[in-house]
């Protein structure tokens, strides 16, 4: 059994790994200030009554056990989880086809490509906003173009059956992020496997589902995870959309809305935290069991 | 000898100075919240002549507004500090950066122990003043120039009301009304006076029948919508002789039988004159926007002539005549009607409320400054935006000048009186300690009734049972 051998320490090592820790020390101090203190304060104040005026007064497991009865919480959770589990497969969908798009070589790419990143920089107010005009239901384009065809366009954010698929609709704005990320994990493809494959006698679609596919499964598991994150996290569209009562009927009532009324609209910290904290950690298990699935799907070799 | 300073150590120092600046940043706030927290009696303390004489500044906080607003306090501050108080008022923070929500600043401001000094808040005092947040100011009122407590119309003071104390002043309260087009009416030869308006729910339902127009599925125009918004709710439930908590007993009331008449009234009204189809009705135009433009950007139907009447509060007489008014002029405005239980009208406000953070480092001058701005800075308040001056010191010649250009000064005098005349039958509102929980298990209440998801029963019952629970958890707390 081979034997750990360990390098003699050097003075200049020590001198450098000292140098290198305090020049890290600012973001290290950023790091523990800023996201494990507010980590730590918050699985505390999930265990508290407190409301922000007076000391937290430590309550056990009261507000975990409120929260498992409280309907508003599992109407929330149930938009959410609707939510992220359409609008993170229809994003990469849309992306991968937009990429795929974006990565001809056609005349004035960089303008196309700029063309559709750019609502990604967009404030996500401003894009909420023209979405809500877009869609309308009377006068708007999207509907005024259904009805070309003799059909009826649904009201949008007036319907609580329909609302939120205009909030599904609605995160394709932001899909230039994953599309720019998809794009780049294209360029990284060897070209000389896709000619390979086309010397073998493959067609389009047999070079994009055995190659190029498989080649951008690490990408996709980035744009998944990331996707995930964010689509449980959705709240200025929410917010704009529905209000802090997720209007209509509370169809649009998003868990980090429901979150932040509780904080702020409540303020009942303490419960708002105990919310707070369960998405957290229904966040770490969906990315585990994302990272978890991986040997079965994404393929790391070339 | 000159002093050589390898690259290597340059960049060491930079790391550690980097690291003493940012725990300096660190330990700076902290020096300020121990300075800063004060401990006062303002409760029980008087205003003395000492504080006042003393040269002291203070800060002054409120949640926004149009620039109008805003400008308005810094007008009043210049006043104030002009009057001889000694008092300058340093800061007016009116509204926070976009990305913010004042909520979240002064609540933060306050768990570090460095709040202003006064507030604006549009919260209800007795939500926080239940969680211990401001400063009780009987004391201060007992002793003051303006603010005693029979300056005040009882009905708004009651949302101020907690635990027998006093811990905010309502500055203004502009009552609720309903706004209806006189020209409508007499176009189907009916009497538009206000006494001639009806005096009853069924009767206004009635007549609402009279101008509604369906063009397939889509409303092209209205009478009145059925009341469906949450904050009205304890309008129409006092109308119907209910209400919607009771703070003596510290029960809420929103299952009563009157309240789920009068929900049930409004669901009938929806199925006979707008088909029971609350998404058609939505989406066919802005007709619940009452007075202004939607989310979509929609004209209201009230101001383009295609809607009879709109329930709002006095700041809407202010806007009547916006950009998006055309085709008409005379509108005027009633008293609600009352309810098939109900034996009496009511109205209702919504306040601007002031009150003193606990911490503020200067109470007294802090009050004296409210004391002002509530009696003296009224008239350059109102003048930027109508509002109703809730004490009863403040001037009572005031109207909104963009109805007098259009309608004379006569009946901008009748309507102001008018709506201050509601302040008188105001239900008691706003008095709820879980009043931002309540106020959103009403809406969820009314959408699902309106919606068909659930009878006004069972709706109003789950919301009464949520929301008694939140009080209840509240008060053992």
């Amino acid at each position: 059994m081979g034997r750990v051998r360990r390098l003699p320490s050097r003075p200049l090592g020590r001198r450098e790994a000292l140098a290198g820790f305090l020049f890290v020390s600012p973001w290290l101090l950023a790091l523990v200030v800023f996201h494990v203190y507010p980590i730590v304060a918050a699985t505390y104040l999930s265990l508290s009554d407190y409301s922000i005026f007076t000391p937290p007064e430590f309550v056990g497991a009261d507000n975990y056990v409120k929260l498992w009865n409280d309907p508003t919480v599992w109407r929330a959770a149930g938009n959410s989880l609707f939510y992220a589990l359409l609008s993170v497969p229809i994003g990469l969908v849309t992306a991968l086809v937009l990429a795929l798009l974006l990565n001809r070589p056609v005349r004035g790419i960089g303008i196309h490509r700029t063309f559709f990143y750019m609502p990604a920089v967009v404030p996500p107010v401003a894009g909420t906003i023209v979405f809500l005009l877009l869609l309308e239901p009377r006068a708007g384009p999207l509907n005024t173009a259904i009805e070309t065809v003799g059909l009826d366009g649904p009201a949008w954010f007036q319907d609580p059956a329909i609302a939120k698929w205009g909030l599904i609709i609605l995160s394709l704005w932001g899909v230039g992020a994953a599309t720019l990320i998809f794009l780049a994990g294209l360029q990284e493809i060897p070209e000389s496997l896709l000619e390979a494959s086309s010397i073998d006698g493959a067609g389009p679609w047999r070079r994009f589902r055995y190659v190029t596919l498989p080649l951008l499964t690490p990408v996709m598991l980035f744009n998944l995870v990331i996707g995930v994150i964010y689509s449980f996290q959705v709240f200025d569209a929410a917010m704009i959309v529905g209000g802090t009562s997720g209007a209509p009927a509370g169809s649009t009532l998003m868990y980090m809305v429901h979150i932040y009324r509780t904080a702020f609209g409540y303020f009942d910290m303490g419960y708002a935290s105990a919310q707070a904290m369960v998405l957290f950690l229904l966040i770490v298990a969906v990315t585990a069991a994302i990272f978890g699935s991986t040997r079965r799907w994404v393929y790391e070799g070339v | 000898m000159p002093i050589v300073v390898s690259r290597r150590r340059f960049l060491q120092l930079m790391g550690m100075s980097g690291a003493a600046m940012l725990l300096g940043s660190c330990g700076g706030e902290e020096e300020v919240a121990t300075t800063a927290a004060p401990a006062t009696t303002a409760g029980t303390a008087a205003p003395t002549t000492a504080a006042a004489a003393a040269p002291v500044s203070i800060d002054f906080w409120l949640p926004g507004g149009s620039d109008p607003f805003c400008q308005g306090f810094e007008l009043v501050a210049d006043a104030f500090a002009a009057s001889g108080s000694g008092i300058t008022v340093q800061e007016v923070l009116c509204g926070v950066a976009d990305d913010e929500d004042f909520n979240e600043r002064l609540l933060a401001n306050l768990a570090a122990g460095t709040p202003p000094d006064a507030v604006i808040i549009w919260d209800p005092p007795v939500i926080m003043a239940s969680l211990g947040a401001l400063e009780p100011l009987d004391g201060l009122m007992a002793a003051s120039k303006n603010s005693q407590l029979e300056n005040w119309p009882e009905g708004t003071l009651a949302s101020c009301r907690w635990d027998g104390q006093i811990f905010g002043l309502p500055a203004t309260a502009s009552s609720y009304a309903i706004f209806y087009n006189e020209e409508l009416l007499e176009s189907k030869g009916i009497p538009s006076r206000r006494d001639d308006f009806p005096k009853t729910w069924d009767d206004l339902k009635a007549l609402s029948a009279e101008f509604v127009q369906w063009d397939g599925d889509t409303l092209i125009s209205a009478g009145m919508i059925p009341p469906y918004d949450a904050v009205e709710s304890a309008i129409w439930s006092a109308t119907n002789g209910g209400a919607l908590y009771d703070p003596e007993t510290q029960r809420v009331r929103l299952d009563s039988d009157e309240n789920i008449e009068m929900l049930d009234f409004g669901l009938q009204w929806l199925n006979e004159q707008y088909k029971g189809d609350w998404v058609a009705l939505e989406a066919s135009g802005n007709y619940l926007g009452a007075g202004y433009l939607d989310e979509l950007g929609r004209p209201p139907g009230f101001q383009s002539g295609h809607q009879l009447a709109v329930v709002n509060g006095f700041w809407l007489a202010a806007d009547v005549y916006g950009s998006e008014f055309q085709g008409w002029e005379r509108w005027n405005v009633a008293g609600f009607p009352v309810g098939p239980s109900g034996s009496s009208t009511a109205s209702g406000f919504w306040p601007n409320w002031c009150a003193i953070p606990k911490g503020s480092a200067n109470p007294e001058a802090a009050f004296a400054w409210l004391d002002y701005l509530v009696v003296d800075g009224m008239k350059t308040w109102f003048g930027q935006v109508p509002d109703i001056p809730t004490n009863r010191l403040a001037p009572d010649d005031l109207f909104p000048q963009s109805v007098a250009d259009q309608r004379g000064d006569e009946f901008a005098t009748d309507i102001t009186r008018f709506f201050k005349s509601q302040l008188d039958v105001a239900a008691p509102m706003w008095n709820c300690p879980v009043q931002n929980y309540m106020h959103d298990q009403i809406y969820q209440a009314i959408s699902t009734v309106m919606l068909k998801e659930a009878t006004p029963k069972e709706a109003l019952t789950a919301a009464q049972e949520a929301t008694q629970a939140e009080l209840d958890s509240l008060m053992a707390g």
